[in-house]
């Protein structure tokens, strides 16, 4: 198979740690729920993520330098 | 991350990374200093400040209704999109379906774009040496019988004949005995191969069959991938005065084409978001989003649509996890209040499986409270004010 995390289309997905989600979660005020969503199935998901995580993507914004947003792992 | 490619003093660089400016606008601040020779620290300290307090200023406040913007800001340019389907881009004589069609196909998430199409660029030798990028022509462009030679019946012997065309063969490097076995098995027919000739015939003498024979080969992908009709080679010009060679098709088969060798699987598109979504992920499925309605209204001449309005739409059709269209089928159809939902398309239906299933409208959303008559929640709308007394 080809390495999908090449492409120039995908940006960068990393797994969130639990305490620095926190972090994420009262910086907004949010619940993890209110996150969007990425499918468990995901071709650019990392292979250690399973439903619950949150995903942290890095995206080359056209707006700003680089855009951070996150993603909760959904079946 | 101070360093700057620019010719600028320290103490400058300082002062303008200490703005809450966004990377682009410090580079832009950087370049306007640098132009304009003998700038003091002091008056580059004052642009900054000018610079970040517009910034702060244009920011998008909190309650604001962004998606009734960004509505009416695609909505009115859009009414200058052309309606015909059907226009040679400017690309490799590719036909690609623009303007309205274009746009609506998009965030309608049809299934399949009325015309599929994927630029194809290679890797290494295969984008600097012709017949290298032919070797991958021809593993991508569906070869039908008819591109290799040429085909007669014979309905006194009740044969079908096939005389191979040799120089062809050998250039999309393929043997006549290998058209035959493929024969073989898609038609499940006995040939006779003999040098460049191919025959052969039904089982029963029946002219109808015949003619069925020669239908069905005239179908059989010898080599290529089925979806893709034809493939276009372009020599392109690269930054760097380089040239390399892209290839454009005419139907996409986008995750068979990835692992094809000679192909560029970093750069390699397609504008069939659906097959990005499936190979790539949602995050690249929306950056797709992004780039093909902005191209859509470019080609029209409408670039002046901030793209701030396209991300916006390309977030909302991948916000759980998968592209969703905007209408009935997608966001607007799995809204939880039922008069919204009631509100946008097939009013009575809507209406009636509510009350069937006891659904209760919580009154959250905009639609619902219009309707209702209160105040939406946006804006000053969801702010509420008393006056406070103070104790002394």
């Amino acid at each position: 198979m080809v390495d999908v995390s090449q492409h120039e289309l995908v940006p960068e997905h990393t797994v969130l740690d639990e305490e620095v989600l926190e972090g994420v979660l009262s910086e907004y005020d949010i619940d993890r729920t209110d996150l969007p969503k990425i499918k468990r199935t995901d071709p650019a998901l990392p292979d250690e993520a399973e439903i619950g995580d949150v995903i942290k993507i890095v995206r080359n914004s056209r707006t700003t330098d680089q855009a951070v947003v996150y993603r909760l792992v959904v079946d | 991350m101070t360093e700057t490619e620019f010719d600028v003093s320290d103490d400058v660089t300082a002062v303008v990374e200490d703005t809450q400016l966004p990377r682009r606008l410090k580079d832009r601040v950087y370049r306007t200093v640098e132009e304009r020779d003998g700038v003091t620290v002091e008056q580059a300290d004052e642009i900054a400040k000018a610079v970040e307090t517009r910034y702060l200023d244009t920011r998008i406040d909190p309650l604001d209704p962004v998606g009734t913007v960004s509505a009416q800001s695609i909505g009115e340019p859009g009414t200058q999109l052309t309606m015909n389907t059907f226009h040679y881009a400017g690309v490799a004589e590719i036909d690609v379906t623009q303007g309205l069609p274009r746009l609506i196909e998009l965030v309608d998430a049809r299934k399949t774009p009325d015309t599929p199409t994927m630029s194809i660029f290679l890797e290494d030798e295969y984008a600097t040496e012709r017949e290298k990028a032919h070797e991958v022509v021809w593993k991508i462009e569906a070869t039908k019988i008819l591109a290799l030679g040429d085909v007669s019946t014979n309905v006194a012997d009740m044969r079908v004949v096939i005389s191979l065309n040799e120089d062809t063969l050998a250039e999309r490097m393929i043997t006549p005995e290998e058209v035959a076995e493929i024969i073989e098995d898609h038609l499940g027919v006995q040939t006779v191969q003999q040098g460049a000739t191919i025959e052969f015939g039904p089982e029963e003498p029946s002219y109808r069959d015949l003619l069925q024979l020669v239908e069905e080969l005239r179908d059989i992908t010898f080599k290529g991938i089925e979806e893709v009709s034809r493939v276009v080679i372009r020599r392109e010009e690269l930054d760097d005065g380089e040239e390399e060679f892209v290839l454009y098709t005419e139907g996409s088969a986008f995750g068979d084409v990835l692992s094809i060798e000679g192909v560029d699987a970093s750069r390699t598109t397609c504008n069939n978001i659906h097959e990005i979504y499936r190979n790539l992920g949602v995050e690249a499925a929306r950056e797709t989003i992004i780039e093909e309605t902005n191209n859509t209204l470019a080609e029209q001449g409408l670039d002046d649509v901030n793209v701030r309005h396209l991300m916006l739409v390309a977030d909302i059709m991948t916000n759980r996890g998968e592209i969703e269209s905007i209408g009935r089928h997608g966001i607007s159809g799995s809204k939880q209040s039922v008069l919204a939902r009631a509100a946008f398309e097939v009013t009575v239906n809507h209406l009636l499986n509510a009350a069937i299933h006891g659904e209760i409208d919580d009154l959250d959303g905009v639609t619902e409270n219009v309707i209702v008559g209160k105040p939406i929640k946006l804006g000053t709308g969801d702010v509420d004010l008393r006056m406070g007394s103070t104790s002394r």
